[in-house]
């Protein structure tokens, strides 16, 4: 992966999304996040797009206890 | 997972909830709702938008939770990041990351992590209350039944809830309790605002003053948000009247009062003129005095603040308070600064909560610490303001300068550095003034004061004065003459010596001047480089001055012909006017006409070594003729005249002018005397012989002799005083004086000292006026002496006329045959002869009165000398007297020359 990154300085950018992916799960996966890769993308687009990173990190909150609460129920 | 970019946010969003719903997109429908509403409403963000400090948080969270590896490998993750171009939202991305991030560690952390996402993830204004309101209307009916039901089935909850939280166990990092929270808040809607009280909005205080008994109980629940909101006090359920301060309160409103605002409890208490905190509150002792303490930091900044306000927006404080208030304005900024700095951190805190823990937050005993320093600096600022009330100009720059007189090293830079500023623009006056000759000075702040009404003529002497009040205490009394001085002969270059050119010298030191270095130089040791600075510009322009007036106006040629002409030196000249203005002087003074005077005049130059001089000098040379009272002959109202002009009449005033007409009159009216003196001798030489022949008159002409003689002697002796004793040895130290001058203010004085000794010395000043006119007295003896010498010799040579007539006539007769003379006509004859004779005794007798008057007069007048004051009229009196003569007359100077000089002494 540290070769990919410094092939990813070169410039060869049709690597880097891939590369890209593995460093923001990486970090995710640190940070305990329980986000899954597909979702952590679905994340970095909207962000990307310019939404608000608190108002989106609430939602996805409030819908992992809605979750929670049906499992809980269930 | 390569899904293209371009699908829209609400499509995203969409494939989002049902992922993590886990449902189909029709079941998740309502959440989906949902979410676009939350994005919907919070579109902005409330935090910064500062990646790194994202990545900082993130690196700081890892190191907490003891995971060093872990956040070295974010560290090296995220600089890989930092290498791509892709994602151009960084900080959204690893904010979010953040936000979802949970501790794996503790249990009881989790809930507290929970609070502080919470809380991070509000935004900080009042507007954010609807999230937590809104959602149980907004909720569907499901969820909020799910909450009661989950409500209900924690047994332990109620007001109190937050606090069993820990008690619930906790599995994975997403727990069960998220439910509780929410459930939390809809139930007792006061937890959310404790939530937020504790970890950081602001605004949230004005909510939390009805739950005094919430602030106790979540005590216990929250474990590190909370360690800072405890209170000091041990009563934990009291709800009793006195409402609890808790120590990070006091620290915000202590941060308030560094600014001069009042904070919540800590307020401004005019009658005692400092800051207290509120007598309600129930504050501990030690808590109270730390609080007094640290709110002379904001009773200090309200003075200096009031000071720099007030002097502000005062139009005539001038220059030098300007540069104070912006000095001060300076210090108060850096003051600020350090306030930033523990807002910040006191900010930081808020954000992350939990995350820093006791070791770096804000506390009293922090803040007293860090704030010694600015108290040091604020107090000697706020004493420098005192001293300063009221002053402006040089007059504050001398009370800045009297406070470095300190020992404190840092209270000393501190005030050299303001001194360095405040002085600034009294230097940039003194460098303007002594290199340029200007003034600028609206507000009277320098200390040379000009004065506006003075013509050019009165320049040098009362143009420019020193004031004395605005001289700074660094710049000594010698120095500031000197400066006036500088300034002075610059515009005195300009504007009356019409010379504009400064010599090179003068241009060369202008440019080796100041550079912002010099206010600075002044006060350390190099109080030398300022003194030399002045010293050369003023040695540079005197010379510079002094080379003008002499070659261009030649002054020193002036002085000489005043002496020469005024002072009868050129005797030559005054002799031969003496000559040729004799006839006309006798005639009344009525009918002098100047013009006919002024011929005589240039007769006379032009017939002595008078017109070899300067033909500019000559121009200048004329005839006065004083006020005419009646019964003035032409002697008494003749003077001669000296015109003076521009930068000349400088140094010859109008004072000096008349004072030397006055010393012409007195030395004219002596050379008069002695004149009149040579004619009487004259007369005795040419009739002597003639008169052999009448023995009769031998007598009178003896006793005219001997009177004629002590008359010669007495005027001899005055003579040689005035012309040696006074005029020649003043004249020479007036002199040497002026050739050494080395400003125009040193000629002057020079000048006026000789002035004034002449004038003294040739009884001309008041003391002496017993004296002058005793001398007058005399003066007039001698004249009453020639009118009788001349009246007697006039009838004697008549009579002699006559009888060498009737010899003639006799011998004619004889040799014509006739008798030589008839009885009649020898009758008439003797008869004449007889008459004559008869009129010898009178003329004896008229002599002798004259003789015994003038004596009477000159013992008064030695009696007189001997008692003077003025050791060269002693020993003139002592002259006078060679042959004690007089004193053999008058027992009153039978007393010792020594004697007399002690009783003198002793009047």
């Amino acid at each position: 992966r540290a070769a990919g990154g410094k092939a990813g300085l070169a410039g060869s950018l049709w690597l880097a999304p891939l590369m890209l992916q593995e460093v923001l799960f990486e970090i995710s996966r640190i940070l305990n996040t329980g986000l899954d890769m597909e979702t952590l993308s679905i994340c970095v687009r909207l962000c990307e797009q310019g939404i608000n990173p608190e108002a989106l990190s609430s939602v996805i909150k409030e819908l992992r206890k809605a979750t929670e609460a049906l499992k809980v129920m269930l | 997972m390569a899904t293209p970019d371009q699908k829209s946010p609400n499509v995203l969003l969409q494939s989002l909830c049902c992922r993590i719903l886990g449902k189909s997109e029709a079941d998740a429908a309502q959440q989906f709702q949902y979410a676009v509403r939350v994005i919907g409403s919070n579109f902005a963000p409330t935090v910064e938008r500062d990646e790194f400090l994202v990545a900082e948080k993130i690196k700081k969270e890892l190191v907490r939770q003891r995971r060093e590896a872990d956040a070295a490998l974010f560290s090296e993750l995220y600089r890989k990041l930092g290498s791509q171009g892709i994602l151009k939202n960084k900080w959204s991305i690893l904010y979010l990351l953040l936000s979802l991030s949970e501790d794996p560690r503790k249990q009881s952390n989790k809930v507290s992590s929970y609070a502080t996402l919470f809380a991070q993830a509000l935004p900080r204004d009042a507007h954010s209350t609807p999230y937590y309101y809104a959602r149980p209307q907004t909720l569907p009916l499901n969820y909020q039944d799910r909450n009661a039901q989950s409500a209900q089935s924690s047994c332990s909850m109620g007001s109190s809830g937050i606090s069993s939280i820990s008690l619930y166990a906790l599995n994975g990092p997403t727990p069960t309790p998220q439910s509780l929270i929410p459930g939390q808040s809809y139930q007792a809607p006061g937890v959310g605002d404790c939530l937020r009280q504790q970890l950081g909005s602001r605004l949230a205080w004005t909510l939390t003053s009805s739950q005094p008994s919430l602030q106790s109980t979540t005590s216990k629940g929250f474990s590190n948000a909370v360690s800072r909101g405890v209170p000091r006090s041990r009563r934990e359920g009291d709800t009793s009247g006195s409402v609890e301060i808790t120590e990070a309160n006091l620290v915000r409103d202590v941060l308030y009062v560094f600014q001069g605002i009042d904070g919540k409890n800590i307020k401004m208490c005019n009658s005692e003129n400092c800051y207290k905190v509120e007598g309600k509150v129930s504050l501990s002792k030690s808590l109270r005095d730390t609080t007094s303490r640290l709110a002379e930091l904001g009773w200090l900044h309200n003075k200096i603040r009031k000071y720099t306000d007030q002097r502000s927006l005062d139009r005539a404080f001038g220059l030098v308070g300007q540069s104070f208030c912006a000095a001060l304005h300076q210090e108060l900024k850096e003051y600020y600064r350090l306030l930033s700095v523990l807002h910040s951190q006191l900010q930081l805190e808020d954000d992350q909560g939990v995350n820093l823990g006791l070791e770096s937050s804000l506390t009293l005993r922090r803040l007293l610490v860090w704030t010694y320093d600015p108290k040091i600096r604020l107090k000697t600022l706020a004493a420098l303001v005192d001293h300063c009330q009221g002053r402006k100009g040089g007059e504050l720059a001398s009370a800045v300068h009297a406070y470095t007189k300190t020992g404190d090293p840092y209270m000393r830079s501190l005030v050299q550095h303001i001194l360095g500023l405040v002085s600034h623009p009294v230097l940039n006056f003194l460098y303007r003034w002594i290199y340029d000759g200007e003034l600028e000075d609206t507000y009277h702040e320098f200390f040379v004061a000009s004065d506006p009404t003075v013509k050019t003529d009165r320049l040098w002497h009362d143009k420019y004065t020193l004031r004395k009040s605005m001289i700074p205490s660094f710049i000594t009394m010698e120095q500031s003459k000197k400066v006036l001085l500088i300034g002075k002969s610059i515009n005195f270059l300009h504007q009356v010596c019409h010379d504009q050119t400064p010599s090179t010298k003068m241009i060369a030191v202008a440019k080796s001047a100041e550079s912002s270095k010099d206010a600075a130089d002044l006060f350390t040791d190099l109080e030398n480089a300022f003194q030399e600075k002045i010293d050369a510009a003023y040695f540079e322009t005197s010379k510079y001055l002094l080379d003008v007036l002499n070659k261009k106006y030649n002054l020193l040629e002036h002085m000489q012909a005043m002496r020469r002409y005024l002072l009868l030196g050129q005797g030559d000249f005054i002799r031969h006017l003496m000559d040729l203005l004799k006839p006309e002087l006798a005639r009344p003074a009525t009918t002098l006409y100047q013009h006919n005077l002024t011929g005589i005049l240039e007769t006379a130059v032009r017939a002595t070594n008078a017109q070899f001089d300067n033909p500019e000098i000559l121009k200048r040379l004329d005839v006065r003729l004083l006020e005419v009272s009646p019964g003035d002959t032409g002697w008494d109202v003749f003077s001669l005249d000296y015109h003076v002009d521009g930068p000349i009449a400088t140094v010859f005033t109008r004072e000096c002018m008349s004072h030397y007409l006055r010393v012409f009159n007195f030395l004219w009216r002596a050379k008069r005397m002695e004149y009149i003196l040579t004619d009487i001798w004259k007369g005795h030489m040419c009739n002597a012989k003639l008169l052999k022949s009448m023995p009769e008159l031998s007598g009178v002409l003896h006793q005219c002799h001997i009177l004629a003689s002590e008359m010669v002697h007495f005027i001899h002796q005055m003579q040689y005083y005035i012309t040696f004793e006074v005029l020649e040895c003043s004249w020479d130290e007036l002199w040497n004086k002026v050739q050494q001058a080395q400003d125009l203010d040193h000629i002057i004085a020079a000048h006026e000292v000789f002035l004034d000794t002449i004038i003294a010395r040739c009884l001309l000043d008041s003391d002496s006026r017993v004296l002058l006119n005793q001398l007058r007295a005399v003066f007039d003896q001698i004249i009453e002496l020639q009118n009788a010498q001349d009246a007697m010799y006039r009838a004697a040579l008549e009579e002699l006329q006559l009888r060498l007539q009737f010899e003639e006539r006799k011998k004619q007769r004889e040799l014509e045959g006739k008798w030589g003379v008839t009885a009649s006509e020898e009758e008439e004859e003797n008869k004449r002869m007889k008459e004559f004779q008869d009129s010898i005794p009178k003329m004896c007798s008229q002599l002798r009165i004259l003789t015994h008057f003038y004596q009477g007069i000159v013992q008064q007048f030695l009696v007189l000398l001997t008692t003077s004051s003025d050791e060269s009229l002693r020993f003139l009196s002592f002259r006078l007297d060679f042959n004690e003569h007089y004193k053999a007359r008058e027992p009153r100077l039978r007393v010792s020359l020594g004697a007399r000089g002690r009783r003198s002494s002793h009047m």
